[in-house]
């Protein structure tokens, strides 16, 4: 839903996306996510928000124990890219479509946080 | 209860996995008298003869805080279960562990699948019920109910006694 608010005069573009539970809304640039189940409020960076349209984010803080997928290579949906031993579970993270890796930005071992770009698509 | 019986397969986790994918109902339990290839945490190997109670449960869909929660249940449920039916004082080495006499009796494994949001959970949970002994390389590390209380366990009985517990408790922490 797109709308705009008008404030002492100065025009302000609003975004207002539902996304599972989640409420993102955008106000210019800057975009806020509001978490239903958290009810807290977190501002995600407009880096972190360019890169999340191609980037795979990590869903949970934790340790990234094997990577399935080279840069460049073809990930069918469903398949593997890595896993997260995370909150004292193991963590397949998968493909939600077809898509190509154009950057790895972690390695295998390596402590993740949650929202943290894992992998960036083609 | 919906169990499907295996008398050896690789993993029942990954067997769990297979038919969570498939369709298969939440709840259903995936239970082998041997697994071929147990593993645990980070891909260890679990030591999985035949004797002891190995078994996986397809979870219901929930949020990843639920599914902690229910990995770090199991483990009190398990030690629970022992200590009420054999009468022993298990110590649960949280988060995944529970231990007799100082080693190691059960092992429990969540594995997620996740996408734009979770695509699957199951729980595995092995028990070192009728295990008679360990190579070498286990037996200052690990023990089973046998050898501790000099007799034979009922598999199917314990069973039975930790699924409907975890199926009350996921029912309370999901509510």
């Amino acid at each position: 839903m797109d709308f705009k608010i008008k404030i002492k005069n100065k025009e302000y573009q609003i975004e207002l996306k539902e996304n599972c539970g989640a409420v993102k809304i955008k106000i210019g640039g800057k975009e806020f996510v509001f978490g239903s189940n958290k009810g807290s409020l977190i501002e995600t960076s407009s880096i972190k928000k360019d890169s999340l349209n191609k980037g795979i984010a990590s869903s949970l803080s934790g340790v990234v124990t094997k990577i399935f997928v080279k840069e460049g290579s073809h990930v069918k949906a469903g398949n593997k890219f890595l896993t997260l031993s995370a909150m004292k579970m193991e963590n397949e993270i998968v493909a939600e479509n077809d898509c190509k890796i154009k950057k790895i930005l972690v390695k295998e071992n390596q402590q993740v946080k949650e929202g943290e770009i894992l992998i960036i698509l083609e | 209860m919906q169990i499907e019986k295996f008398k050896s397969i690789s993993s029942t986790n990954k067997k769990a996995k297979e038919m969570s994918n498939l369709g298969v109902a939440p709840w259903t339990v995936v239970v082998s008298e041997v697994q071929e290839n147990g593993y645990g945490r980070k891909g260890e190997a679990w030591y999985s003869p035949k004797g002891g109670l190995y078994f996986s449960i397809i979870l219901p869909r929930g949020n990843i805080d639920d599914l902690q929660i229910i990995t770090i249940l199991a483990a009190f449920i398990v030690a629970k279960t022992i200590k009420e039916s054999f009468n022993v004082e298990p110590l649960i080495k949280l988060p995944n562990d529970v231990l007799l006499n100082g080693k190691k009796i059960c092992g429990i494994l969540t594995e997620n699948v996740i996408g734009s949001d979770v695509k699957l959970s199951v729980i595995g949970i092995g028990i070192n019920t009728n295990i008679e002994s360990f190579p070498l390389e286990l037996k200052d590390i690990a023990t089973s109910l046998k050898m501790e209380l000099g007799k034979e366990v009922d598999n199917t009985e314990l069973l039975e006694k930790i699924i409907t517990e975890l199926k009350n408790q996921f029912k309370i922490i999901s509510e």
